[in-house]
């Protein structure tokens, strides 16, 4: 997922880890099958903002590396 | 009425004479809003231990009828990950510490929201609780072009469903009328609701979605903000220019407003002064009470507009956009973006950025910000920086241009703040050590701030810290004003004024405690002197210098100059400069004190906070009168 570049369409199909954390993250909408984009890289490495529908999300690259996704 | 039409065959519920009833939904849906329009000043802020966000509680009533309302903390999940959540989830399931459980529930979606709203929801009607839904920014949705059948999603959720435009108020009138109508509150349909999975319940939240409303994809009005506010480099700009904005408030147009207060408990002073019979009486009511009420008081413009600043920026949307800016640099810290506005706020005072700290949903990253807070220096530091260096460094111009007593107060502020951001460092590493967490946050859509309820929130802060430092301070003030003040000394007739307070001050138990805690402070060459001002300055840092004024016999307030050269003649250099090491660190100060334990929850994070300042002071202080003194 941090590869993902800035604009590019992409589809949630899995994650790496199962804890609380990727719980709430599926609670927020960020589904398996859930269409993504990274609307938004901080610099120097800083959060990453993705878009899904009209949710806007604010993660770091540490976290965002939990997410598995496919390009569109 | 249409309520009725779509749910006629619906089973209502029979509420008590007085329900309690509670405010649900998804972080910033705009629940506090309506809760506010509904209660007005009739709220007041739960007190439950343990807890960062407490839910407001309030009264409405309409004609005969009153209903008791709980606005609890937004919640994505009845399963909780953090404390708040969890308060929300056990007071639904069973009633928490004390609250009963509601009998009814004010159910709230944000309309350009509804999936995570509905996927809620889904979890929620399970619980079995009278509900009614409420859909918020019906404005927003129809303003990109989309539309909402609330009659479909009523028959869908089976229970009464009302709309209401943003903040303007436009339905509220409605939500009034059926909040009272006893027997308006439905218990939810369960047959068609999803099954407990997470996907599937999103599934069944999507298509309803879908099904009773068009709502474009994406929202142009937030993104063509952003791609301002979040710009390379036009973004950190706009975040300087808010921050300076922000520093420049508290402290320019607080002062008016502190100026005018302290001209006003003056007022009084003199009032009082003149008055009543001049003895033991006056003298309490004129330095004990009021000067300790006044103290308390002149705090509260910045506050206010530190509240004004940040609920503004809050509500509009603008605080997680600059969260997510600087939590690159905070994160060298081992902060987070959110701990940023508390810090900035402690410039003005350590209270309202402490009470801010509530923003930072790490409860890890919210105590180590917590404790960290009174080290930048606050405002109250001010009047000791600028009286000891005005008093010991000279006016120096290097370069010919750069004032030196400038360039030392700049270096204090400088120190404090590097300091506190290396202390947060290494609290992270140790005593807040874990598992990093995992940092998550929503970019809210941005919206107009409702200015009543921005309005309300002021309030209800100015009132937590009126209760909980205003009480502290004045206590300890008069305790002060009677360890100052006795036991009486015998003073000749016709000392003068000033003397004769010096001599009582010397005679009072104070002044022996003062010799008596001397010894600590001998190190670094405090007198006893000195230990009385820092000892007075317990109350507020900036006592130290009325103190001073009155072990020394200079009347303060006329003449700042002569305080300053006798200050001069009698304190040593090396002592002068350690003093004001001693300031930079230590925890001078009641109030911020007492604000920490009411929101830590515990006496634990401010005895441990006053020690380790103290630790830092002492060592700084002890360190900076030994190198001033090798230095010669």
């Amino acid at each position: 997922m941090n590869n993902l570049p800035v604009g590019a369409p992409a589809r949630i199909v899995g994650y790496q880890v199962h804890n609380s954390f990727t719980e709430r993250l599926r609670e927020l909408g960020l589904t398996v099958g859930t269409m993504i984009t990274v609307t938004r890289k901080a610099p120097f490495n800083g959060p990453i903002e993705l878009r899904y529908g009209r949710s806007h999300l604010v993660l770091r690259a540490e976290e965002t590396d939990m997410i598995s996704v496919e390009c569109m | 009425m249409k309520v009725q039409l779509s749910l006629q065959s619906r089973e209502r519920a029979k509420l008590s004479e007085r329900p309690l009833v509670a405010f649900v939904g998804n972080p910033n849906c705009g629940k506090s809003t309506i809760f506010n329009a509904l209660t007005g000043l009739k709220q007041k802020i739960g007190n439950f231990p343990g807890v960062t966000v407490e839910p407001k509680m309030g009264t409405f009533t309409s004609g005969s009828r009153t209903l008791r309302l709980i606005d609890l903390p937004g919640i994505y999940s009845l399963a909780p990950k953090t404390p708040d959540e969890e308060m929300t989830a056990r007071v639904l399931h069973e009633g928490y510490k004390g609250m009963d459980r509601p009998e009814a529930v004010l159910f709230v979606i944000e309309g350009t929201n509804l999936e995570k709203g509905l996927f809620l929801y889904s979890q929620f009607a399970r619980l079995g609780i009278p509900t009614i839904v409420v859909v918020t920014m019906i404005d927003a949705v129809k303003r990109s072009g989309g539309v909402l059948d609330d009659i479909a999603l009523e028959h869908e959720l089976g229970v009464p469903v009302l709309t209401l435009v943003g903040h303007k108020g436009i339905g509220l009138d409605e939500v009034r009328e059926e909040l009272v109508r006893s027997d308006n509150f439905t218990l939810p349909r369960t047959d068609n609701l999803p099954g407990d999975n997470i996907e599937e319940r999103y599934t069944w939240a999507r298509k309803l979605s879908a099904e009773i409303a068009r709502i474009p994809e994406e929202d142009t009005i937030t993104k063509k903000i952003d791609a301002v506010v979040l710009h390379p480099v036009w973004g950190p700009l706009i975040f300087l220019g808010v921050m300076m904005l922000f520093f420049q408030s508290i402290f320019t147009w607080a002062t008016p407003l502190m100026d005018m207060i302290d001209v006003v408990f003056g007022f009084a002073q003199s009032i009082v002064e003149s008055t009543v019979p001049a003895g033991l009486v006056q003298n309490f009511l004129s330095k004990g009470v009021l000067a300790g009420v006044g103290s308390v008081v002149v705090f509260l413009p910045q506050i206010l507009i530190l509240y004004l600043f940040i609920t503004i920026l809050e509500d509009f949307g603008y605080l997680a956009r600059a969260a997510f800016m600087v939590d690159r640099t905070m994160g060298l810290f081992g902060l987070q973006g959110r701990s940023f506005i508390p810090l900035l706020g402690s410039f003005a005072c350590a209270i309202p950025g402490i009470m801010s700290a509530r923003i930072i949903p790490s409860e890890r990253d919210r105590l180590t910000t917590i404790l960290i807070a009174p080290v930048m220096t606050c405002s109250a530091r001010l009047p000791v920086y600028v009286l000891l260096i005005t008093a010991f460094v000279p006016a120096l111009q290097l370069f010919g241009f750069i004032n030196l007593q400038g360039v030392v107060l700049f270096g204090l502020y400088a120190v404090a703040a590097l300091s506190g951001l290396l202390i947060a460092k290494l609290l992270k590493s140790t005593l807040f050590r874990g598992s990093k967490l995992p940092f998550l946050m929503e970019l809210p859509p941005y919206r107009f701030p409702s200015m009543k309820s921005v309005a309300m929130t002021m309030v209800n802060r100015a009132k937590v810290f009126m209760k909980s430092a205003g009480t502290i301070i004045l206590v300890f003030s008069i305790v002060l004003w009677a360890l100052s003040e006795f036991p009486r000394a015998d003073i000749p007739a016709g000392t003068p004024e000033l003397d004769a307070q010096r001599i009582q001050l010397e005679e009072s138990a104070l002044g022996h405690i003062g010799r008596a805690v001397q010894p600590v402070f001998a190190p670094m060459g405090f007198d006893w002197k000195v230990t009385i001002g820092i000892l007075g300055s317990f109350a507020a840092r900036e006592v130290f210098v009325s103190v001073m004024g009155q072990v020394y016999s200079a009347d303060v307030s006329e003449s700042d100059a002569r305080l300053r050269d006798v200050l001069r003649d009698v304190i040593p250099l090396p002592v002068a400069l350690a003093i004001l090491a001693f300031y930079v660190y230590a925890l001078q100060c009641m109030s911020t004190i007492a604000v920490m334990k009411r929101e830590t929850g515990t006496w634990k994070w401010p005895a441990f906070a006053f020690g380790y300042m103290f630790v830092l002071a002492y060592v700084s202080s002890l360190l900076t009168y030994y190198i001033a003194m090798a230095l010669g």
